[in-house]
């Protein structure tokens, strides 16, 4: 059997549970005393073996069942544990996780476990001289398989959930596995027989079974057991053909009353569908101009027909690239207790949102950005408990994460109570290396973000090996602004800073105003375009020596596209179309030659050659099959 | 020909009402025990083909009685009856030898499926 196919499955599985873990160190840390965080990462734990044993991982099954021993210790115990003991779990779970990504790249050689293993099995002996390392004697189907086991033989992979209603689902599973047995040899049963007896068995069960019956004949006799929701019989049977047991991949999904049910889609899979829902947009772009072009009513109701379908499908597909936010967020708690606990200060960390979705795409870009913001915080906002004290503050600082979804965007912020940015440092700074006026007095929000989002930009006076502030902002900022967003700070001395990230639900198709230059068309996309004026019919003025015009008694700066971009062509009507772009306080008016409407555009990220504007977010294909630069609102703001 | 069964369980409420479900359904009672003993005792005594098993019971729990009685019989087709929260202990008399269970409050429909897969 190919184990191969399954390799993202474990991975995927084996994150979630290494993810759970470090909450459960967490919270354990927080409260030694509580009995529940051991059990729970102990099962975590234990979930992990008992996979990578299945998918014949061995090492990766080994430190598992090192670290396996010594908590079942603790949980035993019920003694709270020794920091130390802690903190070589939580090294432990990072040694996993590493070995868990190396052996799924294959490369399970490479994960370096001795120290960690040595020092577990230390632990374990300081801890309970006299249980040697505990009988697996007890459960042989812990074991990992030694690398001669027939996995690449007749082994089926039979995975069974037994019904969410079904009560003392441990009995059940035991009852399958017997069943198993009376049709084959059972091996490598994740979670292993023991899990069974505990309450917080959750019903699911997978085990390798040698048989020659087929998959049919497998399922009917599970199912045969009573309370199987489901049975998924994947890998080829002794005799059987290569390519015979194939469909059997696909997760065989019992409809029940409606309920929603979730399958695993490679994520490459959404983005080609995503590919090729974009070129059908544009094909149907072309037929409605066709269509306007024919004025046939047969023609126009097929145009119509597909307008509709396509853009439901879309919708559809957008959906399915949702993801939560908290794939993410996850893994920030143990970032920020790590960061604080290195730098010897004292965080409250709060995540809020959790629930928020954002298109898969944007979401995985997301995560380096706000590690640069979360390290700043630890490092640079919150302060040392001492003068936390002596600020008359509570010594613990707190940093809230939170998402919001706003109406076409979701803000993330990032919010500490620490001391906030010092402006007349920074002003000073900036103006030392010039990157203000020598007159200037005063920072606003909006031009100490610019300062601090220069390139190696930092007021830290030493940059530690955390961050300096400065650098992490550079590179959020790169990163949030080719998403799409933008990036607001505010600050108060004393008080605290908080950055706001805002940025698109959906990357991959947005509404937009389709603006003429010339000859060239540009996107600007809807989410950042406040309303339109026309020049030529409006008051104008100068602001800071640059051309802007009074909308309303705002003043707002303007910029010519043409001269902008340097487009040639015929002179401009007098009279032309003023767009106003706005991102969080600011505005800029953008003066074009003329609007060809709104449409839906398919966004391309496009490579920049060097010396190329930063004005361009991507690109896109107009219906007539002719490409059109897409405006990035952040770079004309 | 309807089966036999004994019905084992410490507390006269249960026995009654698993006998009249069972009796219902057109099985035959032939027998009842308050103890694991008594079961291991009646089950030599009478040789029914069904058995339904409460796992805690004085003197000899359940559990025992299930070993004792696979012992002088692998075949014996054994229902334990447990309740919620004995997860454990109905995968310990799974290994014991018994070949399904039902759990407390009974669903009539729910026994009697049970009682059907264990007589196959």
């Amino acid at each position: 059997m190919d184990l191969s196919q399954y390799a993202e499955l474990f991975l995927a599985e084996s994150r979630e549970h290494l993810s759970a873990c470090n909450h459960l160190l967490l919270e354990w840390e927080r409260r030694p005393a509580a009995p529940e965080p051991v059990g729970g990462i102990f099962r975590a734990v234990h979930t992990v073996k008992g996979m990578a044993a299945t998918m014949g991982y061995a090492r990766v099954a080994d430190l598992a069942h090192r670290m396996e021993n010594l908590l079942d210790h603790l949980r035993r115990g019920g003694q709270p544990p020794a920091d130390e003991t802690l903190q070589l779990l939580f090294r432990a779970t990072d040694a996993l996780e590493k070995s868990v990504d190396l052996a799924v790249a294959g490369r399970e050689r490479d994960a370096d476990v001795a120290d960690v293993v040595a020092d577990l099995d230390r632990a374990m002996a300081r801890l309970a001289p006299a249980a040697a390392p505990r009988a697996l004697a007890a459960e042989p189907e812990l074991m990992p398989l030694p690398p001669s086991s027939p996995l690449g033989g007749t082994g089926r992979l039979i995975s069974v959930v037994l019904r969410p209603e079904a009560p003392l689902k441990g009995g059940r599973a035991m009852l399958i596995v017997r069943k198993a047995r009376s049709l084959g040899e059972v091996q490598a049963i994740a979670p292993p027989p023991a899990a069974f007896e505990t309450e917080d068995f959750d019903g699911r069960v997978a085990f390798q079974l040698e048989t020659a019956r087929t998959a049919a004949e497998i399922e009917a006799a599970i199912r045969s057991v009573g309370d199987v929701e489901r049975v998924t019989v994947v890998g080829e049977a002794a005799g059987e053909g290569g390519e015979g047991g194939d469909e059997e991949h696909v997760t065989p999904v019992e409809s029940a009353g409606g309920r929603s049910r979730h399958i695993r889609v490679d994520l490459r899979r959404l983005d080609s569908l995503m590919d090729l829902i974009g070129e059908l947009v544009t094909a149907k772009g072309w037929l409605n101009e066709l269509a306007a072009e024919r004025r046939d009513p047969a023609i126009d109701d097929v145009a119509i027909q597909v307008s509709r379908l396509s853009a439901d499908l879309q919708a559809e597909i957008i959906q399915a690239r949702m993801t939560p936010v908290w794939q993410v967020f996850d893994r920030f708690p143990r970032l920020v207790r790590d960061v604080a606990r290195q730098l010897d200060k004292q965080v409250a960390f709060k995540v809020e949102g959790k629930e928020i979705e954002l298109d898969r795409a944007i979401l995985d870009e997301l995560g380096d950005p706000l590690v640069h913001l979360l390290r700043n915080a630890v490092d640079h906002g919150i302060e040392a408990p001492a003068e936390r004290r002596k600020r008359g503050k509570k010594p613990e600082g707190e940093i809230v994460l939170a998402a919001v979804r706003e109406r076409s965007s979701v803000a993330i912020s990032i919010t500490d109570d620490g001391r906030g940015i010092d402006r007349a440092q920074v002003l000073a700074k900036a103006r030392r290396e010039g990157l203000v006026d020598a007159h200037t007095d005063a920072l606003t929000d909006d031009q100490l973000l610019r300062v601090l989002a220069r390139p190696g930009f930092s007021t830290a006076a030493t940059v530690t090996s955390v961050s300096g502030r400065g650098v992490g902002i550079d590179v959020a900022m790169t990163k949030i602004r080719a998403l799409g967003g933008s990036i607001e700070i505010r600050t108060e001395p004393g008080k605290g800073t908080s950055f706001v990230l805002r940025l698109p639900v959906t990357l991959a198709i947005v509404r937009a105003l389709i603006a003429a230059v010339g000859p060239e068309r540009y996107a600007l996309p809807l989410t950042y375009v406040a309303e339109t004026a026309e020049f030529g019919a409006i008051a104008m003025t100068t602001m800071e020596g640059r051309e802007a015009m009074v909308l309303r008694d705002r003043v707002i700066p303007l910029v010519h596209l043409r001269t902008l971009l340097n487009v040639g062509g015929d002179a401009p009507p007098a009279r032309r179309p003023v767009i106003v772009l706005e991102m969080g306080e600011r505005r800029t008016g953008v003066v074009v030659d003329g609007m060809l409407g709104q449409q839906e555009i398919v966004v391309k990220g496009f490579e920049a050659p060097q010396g190329t504007l930063p004005v361009f977010s991507g690109a896109t294909i107009m219906g007539d099959g002719v490409p059109a630069l897409i405006l990035d609102a952040a770079g004309l703001l | 020909m309807s089966h036999t069964v004994l019905v084992c369980d410490d507390a006269i409420f249960m026995r009654t009402m698993i006998s009249d479900i069972l009796a219902q359904a057109g099985f035959e009672i032939v027998g009842e025990a308050e103890t694991g003993s008594q079961a291991v005792e009646k089950y030599r005594q009478l040789k029914p083909d069904l058995v339904t098993m409460d796992i805690v019971m004085p003197d000899m729990g359940g559990i025992d009685a299930v070993r004792e009685i696979v012992k002088n019989d692998p075949d014996a087709k054994i229902l334990m009856c447990s309740a919620m929260g004995q997860q454990a202990l109905v995968v310990e008399a799974i290994q014991a030898g018994a070949k399904d269970f039902v759990v407390k409050p009974f669903q009539p429909s729910r026994v009697l499926e049970a009682v059907q897969r264990v007589l196959g």
